[in-house]
């Protein structure tokens, strides 16, 4: 009986995941102008780092080579670039008292929130990737991997959109408390961006930048890239261990603002 | 002319009437108004700081220094900031035109697209504007002239973005939803201007000069201060003229295609 009803609640989740990401696949012009600013950044990208391995005479930094270092670049931007509007949907919710109905119906909603996000960003971060592998391909040619780190990646990079996940569904619940989110998530976002690694490897940064970027959780989002690139399974798995770690701390903060949350939803009749 | 400058001086005075409104409007919420300005600022400093460590150890600059990169940061944001602080409709534009909204702006006496363009302003951008400033006037410590020159070309950068922005909305007259488009390039615009113009070459710049056109609201004006060129000045007013003729152009022309809805609004 128990393990009918997980079973239940997880088909009822991953049909909400589905439909979200159906109903997001019907906006096909706005999946196409998101390929395009991918294929601007990776060019840009492409240009920066040609001149900076031209200029150095190196075949190598941080231990990666140009066409490592710009797919490293594709699957950073494939996973940033693959983000939904998490917390801003959670702070419009909240602030239209739309969380209200949404408490109604027989589903939780932050598991609501998760599966729809995950699923989401899983479809547009395949076809990211898909789009940036053709443009890196034309750029540098193939990428060698380890095909026995392909499926602890495929864990690491789910890992990473649940700690995301997670972070932004933390913030859209602020909406209960502040007048507004977005300057929080701009924050959240650029943190991620440079000490996660997003624009180049944190291997690369100042020694004093990499001990910080290394202390905090941000790195989990963004270090599936180095592992897929360089192909190296104990970083992987101490990536794993990080992201477990990461989800297991956001989960109780998330649980914490969530009940604190609910004290303040009041419903009215009428 | 004396009509011209009677117009001109009444459309400065709408310009600060509209800013007065729209800032009061947005201090009504102060907490989310402070957060707003301060997450840009934030946000432009990493930026900077980070751009500043890497063309530090890789000196790829071709030319450029790193005071030349802050300028390139400083002017791109002060004009951004300029441009959507007063005219910050011209994000909204292709909400505004898919909804049918236009028909409210329509009803005044007054030129449609500069009364609409005023009617909101961004609360980060705001941020923006005051990084871009602070930034020059801090850490690059210009004389006057150069303090002058920057005044200006940041004048002439806002007006390149609203050209910019007003095209780039306007798609929606002929596409419907381009909301996400407009919003991806004005994003490649904005990425396309921070970056040195070293990267770039051939057949790109080209592109940089016309479809995209960071040229004027970045590297022309970079070149100005760097140089005391007045020719790439000259260049920068030019270029942001054209963007912005382009802009009003297209506009104009996609009008002629508006259909009202039937939606019922009220404006306070």
């Amino acid at each position: 009986m128990y393990i009918s009803k997980v079973e239940v609640a997880l088909r009822k989740y991953c049909w909400i995941g589905l439909l979200s990401a159906k109903s997001n696949l019907a906006y096909w012009p706005e999946v196409v102008s998101r390929l395009l600013f991918l294929v601007v950044i990776l060019y840009i990208f492409l240009r920066l780092w040609q001149m900076t391995y031209a200029h150095l005479g190196a075949s190598e930094l941080g231990g990666m080579t140009i066409a490592q270092m710009l797919w490293y670049l594709t699957i950073t931007e494939a996973i940033a670039m693959s983000g939904p509007r998490g917390s801003q949907l959670v702070d419009e919710d909240v602030r239209t008292g739309a969380i209200a109905v949404q408490l109604l119906k027989p589903f939780s909603y932050p598991l609501y929130r998760l599966s729809t996000n995950i699923v989401e960003r899983v479809v547009r971060f395949a076809i990211n990737l898909l789009c940036g592998a053709i443009v890196s391909l034309s750029f540098v040619g193939p990428l060698t991997i380890d095909w026995f780190i392909l499926p602890l990646s495929g864990l690491t990079i789910l890992l990473a959109f649940v700690i995301d996940f997670l972070a932004q569904f933390c913030i859209g619940l602020g909406a209960f408390w502040l007048e507004d989110t977005s300057g929080l998530l701009l924050i959240y976002s650029r943190l991620t961006m440079i000490l996660g690694g997003l624009l180049m490897p944190i291997e690369l940064f100042p020694e004093i930048l990499q001990r910080i970027a290394h202390a905090l959780p941000f790195w989990t989002v963004y270090g599936v890239a180095k592992i897929l690139v360089k192909g190296q399974l104990l970083p992987a798995l101490y990536l794993v261990a990080a992201q477990i770690f990461t989800i297991c701390s956001l989960m109780l903060v998330a649980t914490l603002i969530y009940s604190f949350a609910m004290r303040r939803v009041a419903s009215h009749g009428g | 002319m004396t009509k011209l400058l009677a117009q001109f001086h009444n459309y400065l005075k709408l310009v600060f009437c509209y800013s007065v409104v729209n800032l009061k409007s947005q201090m009504e919420y102060r907490g989310a108004f402070l957060s707003q300005v301060l997450s840009m600022l934030f946000n432009n400093c990493v930026w900077v700081l980070f751009w500043t460590i890497f063309y530090s150890k890789y000196a790829v600059l071709k030319g450029w220094s790193i005071k030349d990169v802050v300028t390139l940061w400083a002017v791109a944001c002060a004009g951004f900031g300029i441009a959507h602080a007063f005219c910050g409709n011209a994000l909204h534009l292709p909400v505004l035109i898919m909804r049918g909204q236009l028909d409210a702006w329509l009803l005044y006496p007054r030129r449609l697209l500069p009364h609409l363009l005023l009617g909101k302003m961004s609360a980060p951008s705001i941020g923006d504007a005051i990084f871009g400033f602070s930034t020059y006037f801090v850490l690059i410590c210009p004389d006057l002239t150069h303090a002058i020159l920057f005044v200006g070309l940041s004048i002439a950068v806002a007006f390149a973005y609203i050209g910019f922005s007003i095209f780039t909305g306007s798609l929606a007259f002929f596409i419907g939803n381009a909301e996400i488009l407009a919003e991806q390039l004005r994003g490649s615009l904005i990425t396309f201007s921070t970056f040195p113009p070293s990267l770039f070459e051939g057949w790109f710049k080209i592109v940089l000069f016309t479809v995209i056109p960071a040229a004027y609201v970045s590297y022309l004006p970079v070149d100005a201060l760097h140089n005391m060129s007045a020719i790439s000045a000259l260049e920068t007013l030019a270029g942001s003229a054209a963007v912005l003729l382009v802009g009003v152009s297209m506009f104009a022309f996609g009008l002629r295609r508006y259909e009202s809805g039937n939606l019922m609004e009220m404006r306070g």
